[in-house]
């Protein structure tokens, strides 16, 4: 140290040789010649821009954004490096608007693209049928040359068909064999992957025709074998405004329908095969009286994906990236407003006991021993569990407990800086209290207050995220805290999904670590004394 | 101010400390959402039963009376039944006090041990490795959030390399056998004190390394080496012993720290002590439970604090003279 201190000087008194004019170095000249405090500089910088570029940073919003993926989806490029993660699923979701289907339509059949808010639905323009009776059969003629083939499959799965109460209207449209679909929408994707654990499929539809007409719609998911599986269908009679569907693999009743046992999953059935696999989507229609037109929104399908992502979903499919990315915004808003708040109240406290001494000073002083000698972490947590759980009393509760050091830091620069000429002179030329604390002493331990600041952050910051791990944070943001205490309540561990422990961590770690290296760098220049205190 | 006085007001200061908390604790109380008569009353009583009640409680007493009160239960340990268990809170902390206190011990020991002896070391070895690990250690226990230390102990010990018990204080059917009992008991605490160990000792190491180091610049120690005296009794008798009241200072004031982590650690570890139990009452709304727990934590700071005055007041000879207890 004196080694370091003699060549520094020495370098000091060659430099103010070589100069005509002997200058005191800047702060920041001073700085940048501390790696620790310009690399801590650069990781705060970096942080504080992913916080304002978190919307362009991360596509999800960390809440709202649910069900991206399976729950605790692995991230994507593990499943490239990790054989035990290779072939997983990513989510595919599908918004099947006219472009995306290859249509197949029967003789007098209109199809055409129709406005659906932003995207294009599919109108369909039925004939009336020309034969009264008998209608099945006779429009065997018009078949497409495929729907034979569909036809006979389609039976074979809707054969197993369960309806015990024989109440849902959906699946009378199976009893013919013969189906023969005046449309045929089709959409293929391929699928080359593992088992997802779950698929669904919604639409919309509308109905205009005369109120005897009935028609028929069905989805159907074929597997690349051919083997064609029935997710819905209903036989409306007359018009239908707003009809709706969601089918969901996790339902108990797409179960039933398809016929599968209690103990197997629809998506593990359906998704047994690899390759092209096909959406289709089938219309009909017997109407004697009139033309039948039938809309038919986009159509969503999806595969709910077991890999996403740069860091993969947490136990409610929410993207953990975004969380992560988000989080930044949280932790350094919560340290820096809960830092600045604990260094006006210590360097408040600590100017007026320190000036005014006397009774004021045994008795803050006091307050400031009983409070450093209340463990901070039990208060913290009966009272954030009072409070409520919200960012804000999250501040007031980490600032209204972490003043006291500074406040006995500022009290004793004041002791020493009152009894300076400085203030004396300004005393005697009449000087108030207030007068004499605000302009005079307290910029003398502005650079004390400032290292005392930004080392305040980190700790501030850590404190936030042990209380978010504990369940205290606020459940209505995404903080790191938190991110770590679902991993562990929901099953991280079980799972052994260190990609949604190791971040959060990591994040918080780098950024105390910057703090205290722009701190630590601070304080060395500005406060050499205090350096072994802090 | 001889040590009689400099002790007599450290016992003040920790009535006073106690008689804050006992009051802060009243205060919450009060303040908790939901009146405490409707917890404990069920609303199908008729109304004289109700006032029976109430009378029982107290409750209708003028608040100085309900104050003196609560102030005289709390100090005989009478902390109430839980709402959840329906169990005195008094006998449920009973149970897990011996846990928590030998978690916090062996925390401790081994904490201070392994940190001033790498402290001393390093302060020995300038520039040797023994430092760079303890200025490491510092900063990773300045900056690593403890808890994320913890589950990553847990993830990789726990699960990756299953080797450790994962959660508990002992084996869910304990082993037959003081002396098994004993070593289920040692086996559940590696992880926990383990890793409150790991996270604590660079602090203190770094800590006693800058003490020592600027003992080790004084004066007498030059003289001390220019006798001729061995590197080791200059270590170890002339500049650690000036270190030691700063130090033992340090082991006693990080006390309510160690209290906060140990919060963390239990919770963590599913340790059957008091910390995790004041975060369950707590997250439960089981008010009395969180209050007893709160109490019982504070209290042990509290005592520990004295301890440590009256720690530092022995070990530093200025104080026993009389050279004013203030730092």
């Amino acid at each position: 140290m004196t080694q370091n201190q003699r060549t520094a000087e020495k370098a000091q008194v060659a430099k103010a040789a070589a100069a005509a004019a002997p200058r005191r170095l800047t702060f920041w000249e001073q700085y940048r010649r501390k790696p620790q405090g310009v690399a801590g500089l650069l990781i705060v910088a970096l942080y504080i821009a992913v916080a304002v570029f978190a919307p362009v940073v991360s596509k999800y919003d960390p809440m709202e954004d649910m069900y991206l993926a399976d729950n605790i989806a692995v991230p994507i490029w593990l499943t490239k490096v990790n054989p035990r993660f290779r072939e997983l699923p990513p989510t595919m979701q599908f918004n099947l608007g006219f472009d995306s289907w290859e249509v197949t339509a029967a003789d007098g059949v209109e199809v055409t693209g129709w406005e659906f808010e932003d995207a294009e639905g599919i109108s369909i323009d039925l004939p009336a049928t020309e034969a009264p009776e008998p209608v099945e059969g006779e429009d065997g003629a018009d078949t497409p040359p495929d729907s034979e083939d569909s036809g006979e499959l389609f039976s074979i799965v809707s054969n197993v068909q369960w309806d015990p109460f024989g109440l849902v209207t959906s699946g009378q449209g199976t009893s013919r064999d013969e189906a023969d679909e005046a449309v045929s929408l089709d959409f293929s994707f391929d699928y080359d992957y593992k088992k997802p654990q779950t698929f669904s499929a919604s639409m919309g539809y509308h109905i205009d025709a005369p109120s005897d007409a009935s028609t028929f719609i069905e989805l159907d998911l074929v597997t690349p074998s051919g083997k064609a599986f029935d997710l819905w269908d209903t036989t409306a009679y007359g018009s239908v405004s707003n009809g709706s569907f969601i089918v969901d693999a996790r339902d108990f009743d797409l179960k039933m329908r398809l016929g599968i046992s209690f103990f197997d999953e629809p998506a593990d059935v359906v998704f047994s095969e690899r390759g092209t696999y096909t959406v289709r989507v089938k219309a009909r229609s017997d109407s004697v009286s009139g033309p039948v037109n039938v809309r038919i929104e986009p159509v969503s399908f999806g595969v709910l994906g077991l890999a996403h992502g740069l860091l993969g979903t947490d136990h409610m499919g929410s993207d953990l990236w975004a969380q992560l990315v988000y989080g930044t915004r949280i932790a350094l808003a919560i340290g820096l407003s809960a830092a600045f708040i604990a260094v006006f109240i210590g360097t408040s406290v600590g100017l007026i006991a320190g000036y005014l001494g006397g009774i004021v000073d045994e008795v803050l002083m006091g307050v400031v021993d009983v409070l450093l000698s209340i463990p901070t972490m039990p208060v913290l947590i009966v009272l954030g569990a009072l409070f409520g759980k919200s960012v804000m009393n999250v501040v007031i509760l980490l600032a209204l407990f972490s003043w006291m050091g500074i406040a006995r830091i500022v009290r004793s620069q004041t002791l020493s800086l009152k009894e300076r000429t400085f203030v004396e002179a300004a005393k005697a030329a009449g000087g108030s209290s207030n007068y004499i604390m605000v302009s005079h002493i307290l910029p003398n331990t502005m650079p004390l207050i400032f290292a005392n600041l930004v080392l305040r952050i980190p700790s501030a910051i850590l404190t936030e995220a042990s209380l978010s791990f504990l369940g205290l944070g606020d459940p209505r943001v995404p903080t790191w805290g938190r991110m770590l205490q679902n991993a562990r309540q929901f099953g991280a561990f079980t799972k052994m999904a260190w990609w949604w422990m190791l971040p959060p961590g990591i994040a918080l770690t780098g950024l105390a670590v910057a703090f205290v290296f722009i701190g630590n760098s601070v304080n060395e220049i500005l406060n050499p004394r205090y350096r072994e205190r802090s | 101010m001889g040590f009689r006085s400099y002790l007599l007001k450290r016992l003040f200061y920790a009535v006073v400390v106690l008689f804050v908390i006992l009051t802060f604790n009243y205060v919450l109380f009060r303040i908790m959402p939901g009146d405490p008569e409707k917890m404990i009353l069920d609303p199908n009583f008729t109304p004289e039963a109700k006032m029976e009640l109430r009378r029982q409680y107290g409750l209708d007493d003028p608040p100085l009376t309900q104050y003196l009160n609560y102030m005289k239960s709390l100090l005989t340990f009478d902390l109430g039944m839980s709402f959840s268990t329906r169990r005195l809170v008094w006998s449920e902390l009973r149970e897990r006090l011996p846990n928590t206190i030998v978690l916090f011990m062996v925390t401790f020991v081994g904490t201070a041990a392994l940190g001033i002896s790498l402290g001393v070391s390093s302060a020995a070895n300038r520039g040797k490795f023994s430092e760079q690990l303890v200025m490491g250690a510092g900063l990773f226990a300045h900056a690593v959030p403890s808890f994320f230390i913890q589950l990553l102990l847990l993830l990789l010990f726990g699960y990756y390399w299953p080797i450790l018990p994962i959660h508990g204080t002992i084996s869910a059917p304990p082993p037959d056998g003081a002396w098994a009992q004993f070593l289920d008991r040692a086996w559940h605490l590696i992880l926990p004190a383990g890793s409150n160990i790991v996270i604590g000792f660079g602090s203190w190491a770094l800590y006693t390394r800058n003490t020592m180091l600027e003992a080790l610049g004084q004066d007498y120690i030059v003289t001390a080496r220019a006798k001729g005296l061995p590197r080791r009794e200059i270590l170890y008798h002339h500049s650690l012993r000036s270190v030691l009241p700063p130090i033992v200072t340090l082991i006693f004031m990080s006390l309510p720290g160690a209290v906060s982590g140990a919060v963390i650690t239990e919770s963590i570890f599913s340790w059957h002590g008091v910390g995790r139990y004041l975060l369950d009452a707590t997250l439960q709304m089981d008010y009395p439970a969180a209050q007893g727990a709160f109490y019982l934590i504070a209290l042990a700071v509290i005592i520990s604090n004295l301890l440590a005055d009256i720690a530092y007041g022995l070990v530093d000879p200025r104080i026993r003279v009389g050279a004013g207890a203030k730092r």
